[in-house]
Parts: structure tokens; sequence; C-alpha cells
């Protein structure tokens, strides 16, 4: 029998989850007035609301933010951008891997819609300066900054909320995620090269003025504060190094965004105001209002019915791998990863009483992370790249890009499903 | 149903909001606009000379070296006004002897500039103008397709200024590309 409490809290996260489908209305605005619903009606009460709201993913998020915002203004991005071109040198091939490489590199350590804002207009520059169809080297991008993002605890939000619900370190989501990333990066780049091999040849005769133009970018010049940014490196590697150890400091991943956010903030004198105005308060604000709206689902027992109903089909860990893995990479290829996995946490958590869910967290991670890649909108990043490819003038359709995002999911998630699998499972 | 595009202009618009307009402005001090992406085609070249521009250093002739087909155009500038100021204030005398050590100078110099751009086979003309070193460059800048030119050119600069005046207003009003050594 299903409670009024429980049609209300369903009718809500349906609604919600409808409004961010179209983005009708702002994702922020959505997520808020859901979660004011649930609040007003007291369906979860305000002393339960701390319970729900995951304040290790909502600091974390907020600290990193705070992090990335000093370190723009030193140039950091644009110099990492600057370089990468001129390793390069202007040579198609090398451009796909190097950039693919760096922006799965960057995006495991540093959000991945920051990453592709930052990398995304010097690729479209240099393609334009190769003469070459930008689409496959745009898209390598995308997918690259989706699997560097599953590599960590802090790469793409889902892991943070995988992590923080779950007790999960960072070494746990480096010894479990990165080898997978790491495989499935290189996956993909092959993949992208044989979809787009003729696209890859450069205009021989024009080689040599290609390569000097783009060596003539001079990564110093990126540099607008040299204190700044050194300041902005030692801090980011000590704040990545923190994180290897956070669990044997017995600090949470969110208290070591936030120490590293004020040490920079100290150190750099950077204006407090200006660098906490630039947090995306947006993001958070949404993740704070899908977790009340999530919550009011457990508080009612939806979630406890909807796991019960799974564990009468799912019986085993190596069932349950498979089928959290591939759920949500098709779910999450179509709807936001972060409202499908703040919905999946409880749902896992609940059946937590059957079996272990030690790897079924693995399993969300590398379905909701990956499954992003499968079309152009299901993940920020790609809706980022796309969209500035369109205000470039460079058409990307869905069908474009669901053709190679498609074949790339079902690779990547197919192979790191697997590894799972054999990991856990065993034959 | 929703149309794709404006979908993803929305979803942009949302999550990038203005941040992907500042970083297009960060980008815009290292990118080449799509008018400097044509390299100029160049076959003439104006290299105005004076008093100022002592010394032509070896990356001048390697800039030139590179348009191995193009006219090079040597002027050696006499500063009409000074040369009045002169006669105006201390005669005609010393107004002659301003001119010949000017004209003795720009022997000198074109001499050097001659036999560096004959290494490298580049046709050349030379000539030594009596006139405003602004006005003329200005006048005849149109006919060329380049201008090399001293940051000394025209006055004396100093440390804090390191652009003379003169080759300041040359270069706002030439619509021509201009390398400064």
């Amino acid at each position: 029998m299903i409670s009024t409490g429980e049609i209300i809290a369903l009718s809500v996260f349906s609604g919600v989850y409808a409004l961010i489908m179209s983005e009708k209305i702002h994702r922020t605005v959505a997520a808020m007035v859901g979660a004011s619903v649930i609040m007003v009606l007291n369906i979860v009460p305000w002393d339960k609301i701390p319970k729900y709201l995951d304040l290790g993913t909502i600091l974390l998020l907020a600290g990193m933010m705070t992090v990335v915002n000093i370190a723009r203004d030193s140039g950091l991005f644009e110099y990492i951008a600057i370089k990468t071109a001129k390793l390069s040198k202007g040579d198609p091939m090398k451009v796909l891997l190097l950039f693919s490489v760096i922006t799965a590199l960057v995006s495991a350590f540093l959000d991945n819609v920051t990453t592709v804002l930052l990398l995304t207009p010097m690729l479209i520059y240099i393609t334009r300066q190769m003469d070459v169809n930008p689409v496959p080297f745009l898209l390598a991008e995308v997918f690259a900054s989706n699997i560097g993002g599953t590599a960590t605890l802090i790469g793409d939000p889902p892991n943070i909320m995988i992590g923080s619900a779950a007790g999960l370190s960072f070494n746990d989501f480096i010894t479990n995620m990165a080898p997978i990333a790491f495989l499935d990066l290189f996956v993909t780049v092959g993949i992208i090269y044989l979809a787009y091999r003729s696209a890859m040849n450069a205009h021989s005769n024009r080689s040599e003025a290609i390569t000097r133009s783009i060596m003539s970018l001079n990564e110093e010049d990126a540099i607008k504060d040299r204190v700044l940014f050194r300041k902005s490196v030692v801090m980011i590697a000590a704040i990545i190094v923190a994180f290897f150890f956070h669990d044997r400091l017995g600090l949470q991943p969110a208290v070591i965004a936030l120490t590293g956010a004020s040490i920079l903030l100290l150190w750099s004198g950077a204006s407090p105001e200006y660098a906490l105005e630039k947090v995306e308060w947006a993001t958070l604000f949404f993740f704070g209002g899908l977790f009340i709206i999530v919550g009011s689902l457990v508080e009612t027992g939806a979630i406890d019915q909807l796991a019960d109903w799974m564990l009468g089909y799912v019986h085993t860990e190596g069932q349950a791998v498979l089928l959290i893995s591939w759920f949500s990479a098709f779910s999450s290829a179509i709807v936001d990863n972060i409202p499908f996995t703040a919905t999946m946490i409880p749902l896992i958590k609940a059946m937590g009483n059957s079996m272990s869910t030690y790897p079924l967290w693995w399993a969300l991670s590398l379905g909701a992370c990956l499954g992003g890649n499968g079309t152009a909108i299901g993940a920020s990043a790609n809706v980022v790249v796309v969209g500035m490819a369109y205000r470039e003038g460079i058409r990307i359709t869905f069908g474009d890009f669901l053709k190679v995002g498609m074949v790339i999911m079902v690779a990547t998630v197919g192979l790191g499903s697997a590894l799972i699998w054999l990991r856990y499972v065993g034959l | 149903m929703v149309k794709f595009t404006d979908l993803i202009t929305r979803k942009f618009q949302n999550i990038a909001g203005s941040r992907y307009e500042e970083i297009l402005k960060a980008y815009e001090e290292f990118f080449l606009t799509e008018e400097e992406m044509v390299i100029p085609d160049i076959k003439s070249i104006l290299i105005p000379l004076d008093r100022y521009t002592t010394t032509v250093p070896d990356e001048v002739y390697e800039t030139i070296s590179a348009y191995p087909n193009a006219r090079l155009q040597l002027v050696y500038m006499i500063d009409e006004n000074v040369c009045r100021l002169i006669r105006d204030t201390l005669g005609e005398e010393d107004a002659k002897k301003f001119r010949e050590k000017e004209e003795r100078r720009a022997s000198e110099i074109l001499s050097r500039m001659r036999d560096r751009i004959r290494e490298l086979g580049i046709a050349w003309a030379e000539d030594t103008v009596f006139g405003d070193k602004s006005e003329y460059v200005e006048s005849i800048a149109g006919e060329y397709d380049m201008l090399i030119i001293s940051k000394h050119y025209g006055s004396e600069t100093t440390r804090t200024h390191t652009v003379s005046p003169v080759v300041f207003r040359i270069v706002q009003y030439v619509g021509r590309p201009v390398v400064l050594y």
C-alpha cells in the first residue's frame, strides 16, 4: 500500500526529474522548488534535513571550486592548454592523444566542466590552424574528460557523492577506478581514430606553416600573476597529495579541500569576496535540493520498497554489478547523472542487507560517470563542448554524438564492468 | 519535440553561464585573429632611416630575408624642420653644415646597409629625402606592403618611453603592417 507521503515524494521526484531533463527552467530552481515542497509538506521533518543533506559532497565541491577560482586568475589553465598545443607541434594524431591525456588528467583532479571550458578554445583554435575537421578532437576531449573524472574520488560529482555516502577513500577510487579509466582512455582514443582516421590528415604542404604558427604561441604570456601561479601549482599539488593520505590522517576529503582553499586564500592574499563569489552556488544549491528530494523517498520508504523489489530479481553480487553498471550507464546517458546517483545511493545502501555493497559502488561509479558519454546531453562536459562548438560555428548533431558516443559507452562500460566482475565476483 | 540546438543552448547557458565569455576574453590575447592568420603577400618594403637609427640589428636582415622577392626602399630622412630652425636661429651657414653632416651620415648608413642587402640578393633602391619625418613616411607608406622602422626613429627615446612619438604616430596612421626594431 502506497502512503500519501510516498505519492507526494514520488510526484515531486518525477516532476523535478522531468524539469531537469527538459531544462525548461534552471535545474537548480527545479531542485529548490521540489525541496521546498518536501519541506513545506513536512515529508522530511526539519530536524532530519541535516541527515540527508550530504555536507561531505557539498563542502568538497565548494572547497575545490574555490581553489580552481583562485588558480584560474593566475593563468594556470591557459598555460597548460598552450603547453599541450605546443607539445603536439601541429600533428593531428599528437593533438588527439595529448589533448585526450591532458584533459583526462586534469579532469581526474578538477571538475570536468572547468577543464573543458578552459581547454576547448585552444583545441578549436589549433584544429582551425591545422585546417582539419574539429569534431573528432572535440568528441575525444569530451570522452576523455568523463573518463578522467571516473578515475578519482574528486573527478566527477557522482564519485564525490558515492565516496561521501559509502565512506570510500581517495585511494579506494585510485585502486579500483583509475586502472579502468586508464584502459578506457586508450580504447576511446583508438575508437575515435578508427572512426575518423581520414580526418586526421593535416595539409602536408602547409605543415611547416601550421607548426610555426602553433609554436609561436608563448605559454609564458598566459601567466598573469607569476607569484600566484607558483602558489596555485604548489597548493593544488599539496591538496592532491593530501587526498592520497586523507584516510590515514583521519580527515574527510571535504576537510582537505576546504583546508587547501583556506591556505591558498591566506597565502595568495586573493580577495575572499571575489574567490567565493565565483563559487558555483547554483550547483551547490542544486545538490542540496536533490539530497532533500531523494531524502523524501528514503524517509517515506519508497527506496526500501524499490530495493526489495529489485532483490526479488537480483540474488548475487555478480548480477547486481552487471545490472547496476549497465542500468546506470544507459540511465546516465539520458538523464543527468547527479540526480540519478543521488537516487541510486540509498537504493544500494538498502541492498546492503542482502549482499556486500562494496563492488556495487564501483559499478555505480562506472555506469554513472561513463554513461554520460552515450549522448550529447549525458554529462555537463558534453553539453559545454557541444555548446561551445555551436558558438564557434561547428555543428555536432545529436546523431553525430550518439553514433560515436554509444560505441564508446558500450566499450568502456563493458571493459570496466568486466574488470569489476573479475575482481570481485570471479569466474 | 524539443529542438536539439535549443536544448543544448539552454543547458549550455545554465551550466557555463558567463564563464565561457570570460575564458574567451583571456584567450584573445594569445590567439591570432582571422585577419592576422592570413599571411600578407609582401612585394615591397619601406625602411625609413634617420640620425637616431644608429644601428640596424641582424634581426632586421633576417626579417628581410624572409621576402626574397620583395623590393626594398631605403629612405634616409633629413629633418626639414630642424634645418629651418637652425637657419632661423644660427644662420644659413650652420644650416648648411647641418645638412652636409646629415648627408654624410646618410651615406654611411646606406652604404653599410647596401652591403648586407646585397648579400641577401634582394633588389633595393635608396634615397635621401629632406622633409617632415612622419608626414613623408605617412604620405608614401600606402605604396608599400610593409614598413620596417626603428623604435628610435624621429626622436630620442627614454627609459620610460621606449618608442618615439614619431613612430607612435606613424604606426597609428599607416594602414600597413609595421615591424618595429
